[in-house]
């Protein structure tokens, strides 16, 4: 297909560690269009960093194997070599980290720092880096981004400087933007104000984003898919209606269910879900939810169950015991 | 006020100015409400909008620059010495951080016995059996777990330990500063739910301090809004998610991301950032991002006033009665 931006298969990653193989991705595949919006999800652990990185190339050198395959517009990211991966850094694809001072110089000053990229990457002179570098940083909705292009990231906000790092991120134009985390840690009219400006953003640059996070509440209005994570792996996938209303895996129901909502009465119950996610060093044969699902039997314990494809376009769970569909029924 | 019951918690005026007297931070800044016997009442505000600097000044874990705290009749503010110290037993706090705020190289039990230690009110079996059964009460096995040492607990269970050891002298009232911010959804609702059940048990009164608004309705009969170090609006909890009164509340609700594909999407969002406690606008403290501020929003201070039955609201122009006119 002549608009795929990005296509994944069987992609795992292994760290060595002193305890033994941590499988912290077991085998993701999946792809991601032209200007769509792909959502992320699971809890914290269940390898949507490792992910994120893996398919940048992002990983440190040692201690690390990915296998399994990441092609973004044709270019093939496992194996490639650091100098080619410095070829689509920017270009093809950039990332937005939770921490926007992870990716900033503290001790230099915010425009110096979209300059440097727009000079070594595009080889803009001087001038034209900086008119550009404001122009990047009006784009990202700073105020007088002419005074704040002399701040230094400290000077400002937590919220302000996500939005540098965002504009750093699309200083080269990249095909793809890869947010994780982006509005963890802060606050809710801050953390909207950053998700439209990634809406506006990706309409009027025409980009794919994905977005990933912890919260369902960030992905429910504002992706067109999303991939659900546990414990290394995708556990159900599909338009974001038939992940949030016609969900068939029971992790996906739980994790919806024990959020609380705005929307209901005080002293609602929360539905929590038993236990915790599992050391991914322990894993067994079985499906990793199985010691804390109420739908297991006993071939849950023993066999894994493969992705396996529902009605809706794209939607797939991975579950022996799925819940009924509610396609349909209304 | 026209609440018939009388409450376990009085704060009036309470102030708290950081820095220096050149530099004043005004992080709480003359606010006042009643927590009452057996309710939850939920604090919420951005950050840095005072909500934990009122919970440590209620503790004294600061000390209040103005105004008083009065626990079943008594001013916190005034008291010192073992006095203070004794009607401390009778007001705990718990923290966002779990990991942090328990010794990683002390034993469970030991943690938990802390306060009883502190107090040697207990004999040595008596000690081991309340550690006993406040561990049970928090979903922990004391015989299994007991002995362990704290860091080697995920962070829901050193918020499990938390609680046993804040319940360890019966107090009346806890004050839980972002006790679940830290943790995953899965395990956020199996301490949301153990809160209620220990607070039903043990006869509890809190006041939850969180900036989550969904995590703070499920829990609160009541909830109390801040923003810069002033309250905006206290309310019934589900009468102020309903219906805010106060423009702050109204964006704050609209920008909460609710985990359902239908939500309506936010059309409104509240522009710019709050300004700095170090110089905070003349009169009603929003109106540099209110869009209904008039002059009389710089001049004069909107005073927290009730508008219906225990809804009180500090805004010149309350949204429905705005909206009848
Ligand atoms: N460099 C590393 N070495 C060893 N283990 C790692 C490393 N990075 C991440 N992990 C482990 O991989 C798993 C997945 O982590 P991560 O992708 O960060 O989860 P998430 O982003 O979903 O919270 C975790 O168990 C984490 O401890
Ligand atoms: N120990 C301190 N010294 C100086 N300023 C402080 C101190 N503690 C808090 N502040 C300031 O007081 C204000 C309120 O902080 P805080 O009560 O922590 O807010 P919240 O808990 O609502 O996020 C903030 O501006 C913060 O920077
Ligand atoms: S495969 Fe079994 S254990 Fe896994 S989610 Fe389905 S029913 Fe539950
Ligand atoms: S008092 Fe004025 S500025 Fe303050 S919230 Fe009300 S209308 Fe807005
Ligand atoms: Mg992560
Ligand atoms: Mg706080």
């Amino acid at each position: 297909m002549s608009d795929r931006l990005l296509e994944v298969r069987d992609l795992a990653t292994t760290f060595a560690t002193a305890g033994g193989p941590l499988p912290a991705v077991g085998g993701v595949s999946f792809d991601l269009n032209q200007n769509e919006t792909l959502g992320i999800v699971g809890e914290s652990g269940s390898g949507k960093t490792v992910l994120s990185r893996t398919i940048m190339g992002l990983q440190p050198r040692t201690n690390v194997t990915v296998s399994g395959s990441a092609r973004l517009n044709g270019f093939e990211v496992v194996g490639a070599s650091e100098e080619a991966k410095r070829g689509i850094w920017g270009t093809e694809v950039a990332m937005v980290f939770q921490d926007p001072m992870t990716s900033l110089n503290p001790v230099m000053r915010i425009g110096k720092q979209i300059d440097e990229v727009l000079r070594v990457r595009l080889g803009m002179d001087k001038a034209a880096a900086k008119a550009r570098a404001i122009e990047l940083l009006e784009l990202v909705g700073i105020p007088s981004p002419v005074e704040r292009y002399r701040a230094y990231p400290g000077q400002l906000s937590g919220g302000m400087r996500q939005r540098v790092v965002i504009a750093i991120a699309l200083a080269c134009s990249p095909k793809l933007l890869m947010a994780d985390e982006p509005t963890t840690g802060l606050d809710v009219t801050i953390q909207a104000q950053i998700l439209n400006l990634l809406d506006r953003l990706k309409s009027q640059l025409q980009m794919s984003v994905i977005l990933v996070t912890h919260d369902l509440g960030v992905v429910a209005t504002r992706t067109s898919r999303i991939i659900v994570m546990y414990a290394g792996r995708v556990v159900e996938t599909g338009s974001t209606r038939d992940v949030f209303q016609n969900h068939r895996m029971p992790y996906t129901r739980a994790l919806l269910e024990s959020s609380p909502k705005v929307a209901s009465h005080s002293h609602t119950r929360l539905q929590a879900i038993p236990g915790r996610p599992p050391n991914l060093m322990k894993l067994t044969a079985g499906c990793a939810f199985a010691p804390r699902c109420a739908y297991a039997t006993e071939r849950c314990h023993r066999e894994r169950p493969e992705l396996t494809a529902a009605e809706g376009p794209g939607h797939a769970f991975a579950c022996w015991n799925p819940l009924p569909t509610t396609r349909g029924a209304s | 006020m026209s609440d018939p019951r009388t409450p376990l918690l009085k704060v009036r005026d309470l102030s708290v100015t950081f820095g220096t007297k050149r530099h004043p931070v005004s992080a709480v800044a003359g606010i006042s409400f009643d927590v009452y016997e057996g309710e939850t009442l939920g604090l919420v505000g951005e950050s840095g909008c005072g909500k934990s600097t009122t919970g440590k000044a209620i503790m004294r874990i600061v000390e209040p620059t103005g105004g008083t705290v009065e626990l079943e009749g008594r001013d916190i503010t005034t008291e010192k010495g073992r006095a203070l110290r004794q009607l401390r037993t009778r007001l705990q706090m718990i923290f966002q951080d779990p990991i942090s705020s328990l010794n990683p190289r002390r034993r469970v039990k030991d943690i938990v016995a802390e306060p009883l230690d502190c107090w040697k009110s207990v004999t040595g079996d008596e000690r081991e059996r309340l550690v006993q059964d406040l561990l049970s009460k928090v979903g922990i096995d004391p015989l299994v777990y007991g002995n362990r040492y704290a860091r080697q607990f995920s962070g829901g269970q050193c918020q499990r330990i938390s609680i046993a050891r804040s319940l360890a002298m019966r107090p009346k009232l806890l004050i839980c500063d972002e006790m679940v911010s830290a943790l995953d959804v899965s395990v956020q609702a199996q301490i949301l739910n153990l809160l209620e059940d220990l607070k039903n048990e043990y006869g509890l009164t809190l006041l939850f301090i969180a900036h989550d608004l969904a995590v703070v309705k499920n829990v609160s009969d009541r909830v109390a809004v801040m923003y810069l170090g002033k309250i905006c609006e206290i309310g019934p909890s589900d009468t102020l998610y309903e219906d805010p009164e106060h423009p702050y509340t109204k964006f704050l609700l609209g920008a909460a991301l609710e985990a359902d594909v239908d939500s309506p999407v936010h059309g409104d969002v509240l522009e710019g950032e709050p300004p700095s406690p170090l110089n905070p606008p003349s009169g009603c403290r929003f109106r540099t991002r209110c869009p209904n501020a008039t002059e009389k929003c710089a001049s004069e201070e909107p005073l927290l006033q009730e508008i219906a039955p225990g809804h009180q609201v500090a805004c010149h122009y309350p949204l429905r009665t705005l909206a009848r006119r």
